[in-house]
C-alpha cells in the first residue's frame, strides 16, 4: 500500500482583503511550482470577475511539490474555496476534502466576523486549523495581541503560529513547515473500492468536464468505469492526473488521499454535481460519503435582453454558463411588457448577479430583469399545493386554501457594537430572534429565523452597510410557514405590466408598492399624455403616482441655416426611443426596469 | 432661374452676451477690415457659380452686423449687387442691436435697399437686459425701433426671449406688449437654453421649469394671436405678408449659401459650412461638407424642417419631391391627431401650438418609424 504521510490536503480561510490569493501566490514560488516569470499575479482566481470582485468565485485547486527542512519531498494540494454564504455549501465540500485549513488573520486588524464562518465549518468539518498572522509588515501590526484574540475566540493554539508577510514575502517558509508539520496526512484505504469526492468541475470545449475530485478510498485510471452515485450517471475515465498550477498533468492513476481531476466525456456539469462520491461501476462502494446536496435555488427571476431580437444569444449564453454551473437553472418564459426570455434560478443575490453581469461581460449582452423572487408553497382549495417561483403563476386569491413562505435559518456573527443595529433591522423584515451567544468579549453570535424573501433581496448589504462590513451572515434554509402573502400588480396607464408584479407578504406590500411607485415615476420620462403608475391588489389600487405629461421639447432656433445640431439631436432622441420598451402606449425605459431592481440598494 | 438665397455673416460684437455661446467676439478694427476684404473677395469668388441664380434674399447674421457700421454694410452689399443678379423685390435684411442702430447706419442701409431690420430687443427689464449682459436698455431698444421707422424701415422684426433666469410668465408677458406698442410686424420668440461653458452657466442660474417654459409660450401664443399674428414657424410670429421669406427657406430646403466664417449653405444639393475660425476664412480656407448625420436624408431633413412651419408638409409635394410615399409618415403621425399635437387637413400635415412645444418627441418617433 502506498504512503499517504507525504501528502497535505489544505484550504485557505481568509477574510476578503487579508491576502488570501497573495498567500497563495507565495506558497506556489516556495515550492517553485510556477516561476516567476510564469506566474500570473494571483493565479488561482483566474476569472476577470473573480479579480475584480476580490472574491474567489469557483473553487480552484493546486498540487505542490515542497521538500521540506527534514530532507523529505511533500506533496502538497492547496484547496481553494468560494468566500460568501451563497456558496456556503461549495466551501463546505472543498473543506470536506481537507485534512487541514489556514486561518489567515490581520495582524493589525486581528480576526473578522467573516472569516469565523468558515473557521466554525472548518472545525466542524475536523480539519486542523493552522493560524497565520499576516501584514506584520504593517506599522499597526500587533502579531501578539491578534494571537490572544485567535485563541479567545477560535479556541486553538495560535501562540507558535507563523508570522509572516505575503505581500513582502516574509516567512513564508515557516507557512510550509507549519503545514508539514500539523496538517494530518490523509488515512484512506487504497484497497477499499473507489471513493471520491467531488468538490468542483469545470466545462472544457476539447476534453468535457474536468471534475476537480479528492480521493478518499481506492484508486482511479483511465478506462475505469465510474458511477456519480448522486445523479447515478456513467461515464469510463478517459484521463486522470493531478493539478498543476498552470494546467493538468495527467497520470496513470490516481490513488487514496490524493487530489486531483478525470475526464470523461462528460457533456454536461450537472452530471457531476459538487459534493457527489464517484466510485467504480464494477466495484462499487456501499457507502457514499456524507454531505451531498442537490444544488438548490433560492432566488428566482426573469433575464430578458434589452434587444429583443437578442434572444438567441441569451439561450446560448445561458447554456454555455450552465455547462459550468451546475446551480443555474432556466426556463424559457415570456413577458408581455419584454418579450421572451428566460425564469433563472440563483443559489442566492450574489449569485444571480454574478451570472448577469457574467452575460454582459462575457456575451456582451445588455439585460433586462424582474425583481428577484423566492419559491413559495400554495396549497389550493382543491388540496393539491404548487410551487410558485413566478408571480405571474400565483393563484387567483380564491383558490387559495394556505400560502406558505421558505424560512431561513440565519446566525450572524459581529462585533457587539452593531448588535442594536442589526436587531431592528432584523425586525423590519419579520424575523424571529432566537437566541444571542457572546463569542468573547467583543463579538456576538445573534440566530434569527428569517423569511428567505426578506434576506434575498438587500439583507446582505444592508447588514454589511451597518456593521462597517465587520458582520458575517451564514443561512440555510430550514421550512415553509404559513404566510398572510398577496400579489401585487403594477399598472402604467391602466394596464397590467406583467414583469413587475410581486409576492409580498401582506404587512410588506403596501411599502415595497409604493417605493415601486416612486421609482417608476422617477424614472419613466414625461409622455405625450398624463401616465398614472398605479400598485393594486386584486382590484384594489393601494398606491398610485403620476408621470405628468410632457410639456416642452422643441429646439426653438435653427441658427443660420445650420440644421446639424438639430438633426444630432433628434439622432439621439431616436436612439433613446429604440431603448425603450412600448408598453401599451407608455414607453419606458430600460432603466425604470433597472431602478425598480436596485430598490433597496440605497 | 432658380432664386437663391445668401447668409452674410458678421462674427463681431462689441461684447460678449452672458448666454452666448457662438462664435463672436470683440474685434478691432483692423480685424474687421481684414475680414470684410476676405469676405468682399470670397463674394466675388462665388459670382461666377451663381450666374444661373437670382438672389431673391439677403440676410447679414451674426454676431452683430450692425457693429460694423453702414458703410462697411453698404460696400458688402454693392459688392453683392455687382456679383450676383439680386432680384428687384429681394428681401435683404440686417440683424442689429439696440446700441448700434444710429442715423448714420440706418441712412448708409437705406441707400442700399436693406428693407428688413432684424432688432435684437429681447428683453425689455433693464435689470434682465442687464443680467444677460445686452448693451441697451428697455428704453434704448424703443428708440432704436423708433429712430428706425422714422427713417423708413416698416419691415422689423423683434426678438424677444423666455424662460430667462428668474422670470415670471407676468414679465415675458410685460416685455412682449412693450415690444408690440412698437408695431413690430414680426417678432422671434426663443427660449432660453443656457449652454455649458457659458458665463451665465457658471452663475448656476435658477430656470423657470418646463411647465412654466410651456406656459409662456402658450401665453405668447395667446397674446401674439389677438395682436393679429399669425403663428408661422414654432419661434417666428408675422402679420400676413411679412414672413421671413429668408428664413423660410431653411424651413423648405430651398437653396442658400452662406458666406463667412462659420456660414452653413446649402447649395446644389450640398451642405456646407466655412470655419468658424475668422483667420481661417481670412486666409481663404474654403468651406468643407457639413457632417453627415446617419438616418438623414433629404426626406428626413424635409420632414423635421417643414413641420416647423405651420404651412406643413403637404403629400403630394412630399411624394413628387423625394418620389417616396408619404403613408408611413401619415401612419405616424396620425396618432398625434387624437391629442391634438397634429393636424390634417387634405393632403397637408402640420402641428397645432400645442405639438409645436413638443415637436422633437413627435419628431423623433415620426423619424424613426420611418426608418
Amino acid at each position: 500500500m502506498r504512503s499517504q504521510d507525504k501528502i497535505r490536503n489544505f484550504s485557505i480561510i481568509a477574510h476578503i482583503d487579508h491576502g488570501k490569493s497573495t498567500l497563495a501566490d507565495r506558497l506556489l514560488e516556495q515550492c517553485q511550482a510556477v516561476s516567476q516569470r510564469e506566474m500570473e499575479e494571483q493565479l488561482l482566481d483566474n476569472m476577470d470577475l473573480e479579480r475584480e470582485r476580490g472574491i474567489t468565485i469557483k473553487a480552484r485547486a493546486v498540487r505542490m511539490e515542497y521538500k521540506a527542512d527534514d530532507g523529505e519531498t511533500y506533496h502538497i494540494n492547496l484547496i481553494d474555496t468560494p468566500g460568501h454564504v451563497d456558496f456556503n455549501y461549495e466551501v463546505s465540500r472543498s473543506l470536506a476534502a481537507c485534512e487541514g485549513a489556514l486561518l489567515v488573520v490581520d495582524a493589525a486588524q486581528g480576526i473578522e466576523a467573516q472569516t469565523l464562518g468558515n473557521t466554525y465549518l472548518a472545525i466542524d468539518a475536523g480539519l486542523e486549523v493552522l493560524p497565520i498572522v499576516n501584514k506584520i509588515d504593517l506599522p499597526a501590526a500587533d502579531p501578539q495581541r491578534v494571537k490572544q484574540e485567535i485563541e479567545d475566540i477560535i479556541g486553538v493554539p495560535a501562540m507558535d503560529a507563523p508570522e509572516i508577510s505575503a505581500k513582502m514575502g516574509i516567512n513564508i517558509h515557516d507557512v510550509m513547515e507549519d503545514i508539514v508539520a500539523n496538517v494530518p496526512a490523509p488515512n484512506g484505504d487504497e484497497n477499499k473500492p473507489l471513493r471520491a469526492l467531488i468538490f468542483d468541475s469545470q466545462y472544457d470545449p476539447y476534453k468535457g468536464v474536468i471534475v476537480y475530485m479528492r480521493l478518499m478510498d481506492g484508486h482511479i485510471k483511465a478506462g475505469m468505469k465510474v458511477k456519480m452515485m448522486a445523479t447515478g450517471a456513467e461515464f469510463q475515465v478517459i484521463e486522470c492526473g493531478y493539478l498543476h498550477p498552470l494546467g493538468l498533468s495527467p497520470q496513470d492513476a490516481l490513488y487514496a488521499g490524493e487530489v486531483g481531476y478525470f475526464t470523461a466525456s462528460i457533456k454536461k456539469v450537472s452530471d457531476t454535481r459538487v459534493g457527489d462520491t464517484v466510485t467504480e461501476v464494477d466495484n462499487p462502494t456501499s457507502e457514499p460519503l456524507a454531505g451531498y446536496r442537490p444544488a438548490q435555488p433560492m432566488v428566482y427571476c426573469g433575464i430578458y435582453t434589452e434587444d429583443g431580437s437578442k434572444y438567441p444569444d441569451l439561450r446560448d449564453a445561458l447554456e454555455k454558463l450552465q455547462l459550468n454551473d451546475a446551480a443555474l437553472s432556466f426556463e424559457p418564459e415570456s413577458s408581455v411588457a419584454l418579450g421572451f426570455g428566460f425564469r433563472c434560478g440563483f443559489l442566492g443575490m450574489l449569485h444571480m448577479e454574478i451570472i448577469q453581469e457574467r452575460l454582459e461581460r462575457e456575451f456582451d449582452l445588455n439585460l433586462v430583469t424582474t425583481l428577484p423572487s423566492v419559491i413559495y408553497e400554495i396549497v389550493k382549495t382543491d388540496g393539491t399545493t404548487v410551487y410558485c417561483d413566478n408571480p405571474h403563476d400565483y393563484p387567483d386569491p380564491a383558490q387559495i386554501e394556505e400560502a406558505r413562505e421558505p424560512f431561513v435559518k440565519a446566525s450572524i456573527i459581529t462585533p457587539q457594537e452593531f448588535v442594536g443595529n442589526i436587531m431592528p433591522m432584523c425586525q423590519e423584515r419579520r424575523s424571529i430572534f432566537k437566541d444571542m451567544v457572546y463569542l468573547d468579549s467583543t463579538l456576538v453570535e445573534l440566530h434569527y429565523e428569517m423569511p428567505t424573501n426578506e434576506i434575498i433581496y438587500d439583507f446582505f448589504d444592508a447588514l454589511k452597510a451597518r456593521t462597517k462590513g465587520y458582520a458575517s451572515l451564514d443561512y440555510e434554509l430550514s421550512d415553509y410557514r404559513k404566510s398572510d402573502l398577496v400579489k401585487v400588480d403594477m399598472l402604467l396607464n391602466g394596464d397590467q405590466v406583467d414583469a413587475l408584479s410581486f409576492i409580498a407578504h401582506k404587512d410588506m406590500a403596501y411599502a415595497r408598492a409604493r417605493r415601486i411607485c416612486e421609482k417608476l415615476k422617477d424614472n419613466i420620462p414625461r409622455q405625450l399624455f398624463e401616465v398614472p403608475i398605479q400598485a393594486a391588489i386584486g382590484g384594489k389600487v393601494i398606491a398610485r403616482e403620476t408621470v405628468k405629461a410632457m410639456r416642452k421639447d422643441v429646439l426653438a432656433k435653427c441658427y443660420g441655416g445650420d440644421i446639424t445640431r438639430k438633426k444630432k439631436l433628434l439622432e439621439k432622441q431616436k436612439e433613446g426611443k429604440k431603448k425603450m420598451r412600448s408598453l401599451g402606449t407608455v414607453q419606458v425605459p430600460t432603466e425604470a426596469f433597472l431602478a425598480v431592481l436596485k430598490l433597496d440598494d440605497e | 432661374m432658380n432664386k437663391l438665397g445668401l447668409y452674410i455673416h458678421i462674427p463681431f460684437c462689441a461684447s460678449k452676451c452672458s448666454y452666448c455661446d457662438f462664435y463672436s467676439f470683440a474685434a478691432n478694427d483692423n480685424q474687421i477690415n481684414e475680414y470684410i476684404k476676405a469676405l468682399i473677395k470670397e463674394i466675388k469668388s462665388w459670382s461666377e457659380k451663381c450666374k444661373q441664380y437670382v438672389v431673391d434674399t439677403v440676410y447679414f447674421g451674426g454676431g452683430t452686423p450692425s457693429l460694423i457700421g453702414g458703410e462697411r454694410l453698404a460696400e458688402i452689399i454693392k459688392t453683392i449687387y455687382n456679383s450676383f443678379n439680386v432680384g428687384l423685390d429681394a428681401e435683404i435684411t440686417v440683424e442689429c442691436n439696440p446700441d448700434s442702430i444710429n442715423e448714420d447706419l440706418l441712412l448708409n442701409l437705406k441707400k442700399v435697399n436693406v428693407n428688413r431690420l432684424s432688432i435684437g430687443v429681447q428683453a425689455m427689464q433693464d435689470d434682465m437686459l442687464k443680467r444677460l449682459s445686452r448693451r441697451h436698455t428697455a428704453l434704448q431698444a424703443k428708440h432704436a425701433v423708433k429712430l428706425a421707422k422714422k427713417y423708413g424701415f416698416n419691415n422689423i422684426s423683434l426678438d424677444l426671449m423666455y424662460a430667462l433666469p428668474n422670470q415670471t410668465i407676468d414679465m415675458v408677458l410685460d416685455s412682449l406688449n412693450q415690444m408690440l406698442e412698437l408695431e413690430p410686424v414680426h417678432l422671434s420668440c426663443y427660449a432660453l437654453k443656457v449652454e455649458e461653458g457659458t458665463p451665465l452657466s457658471k452663475q448656476n442660474p435658477i430656470l423657470p421649469d418646463e411647465d412654466i417654459s410651456a406656459d409662456m409660450y402658450n401665453a405668447i401664443c395667446e397674446t401674439l394671436k389677438k395682436h393679429g399674428f399669425e403663428h408661422y414657424e414654432i419661434s417666428n410670429w408675422a402679420k400676413s405678408g411679412y414672413y421671413s421669406r429668408h428664413n423660410s427657406r431653411y424651413w423648405d430646403l430651398s437653396e442658400y449659401l452662406g458666406i463667412g466664417s462659420s456660414a452653413h449653405s446649402l447649395f446644389n444639393g450640398k451642405r456646407f459650412e466655412y470655419s468658424a475660425n475668422i483667420n481661417d476664412f481670412i486666409l481663404g480656407v474654403k468651406p468643407i461638407e457639413e457632417e453627415h448625420i446617419n438616418g438623414f436624408g433629404q426626406a428626413e431633413e424635409f420632414i423635421m424642417l417643414a413641420l416647423r412651419t405651420s404651412k406643413g408638409i403637404n403629400s403630394f409635394e412630399y411624394e413628387q419631391k423625394f418620389n417616396k410615399p408619404f403613408k408611413p409618415i401619415a401612419k405616424a403621425l396620425k396618432k398625434y391627431i387624437a391629442y391634438g399635437f397634429v393636424q390634417n387637413i387634405d393632403n397637408t400635415w402640420n402641428f397645432t401650438e400645442k405639438g409645436f412645444l413638443v415637436s422633437n418627441t413627435i419628431l423623433s418617433d415620426v423619424l424613426t418609424s420611418v426608418e
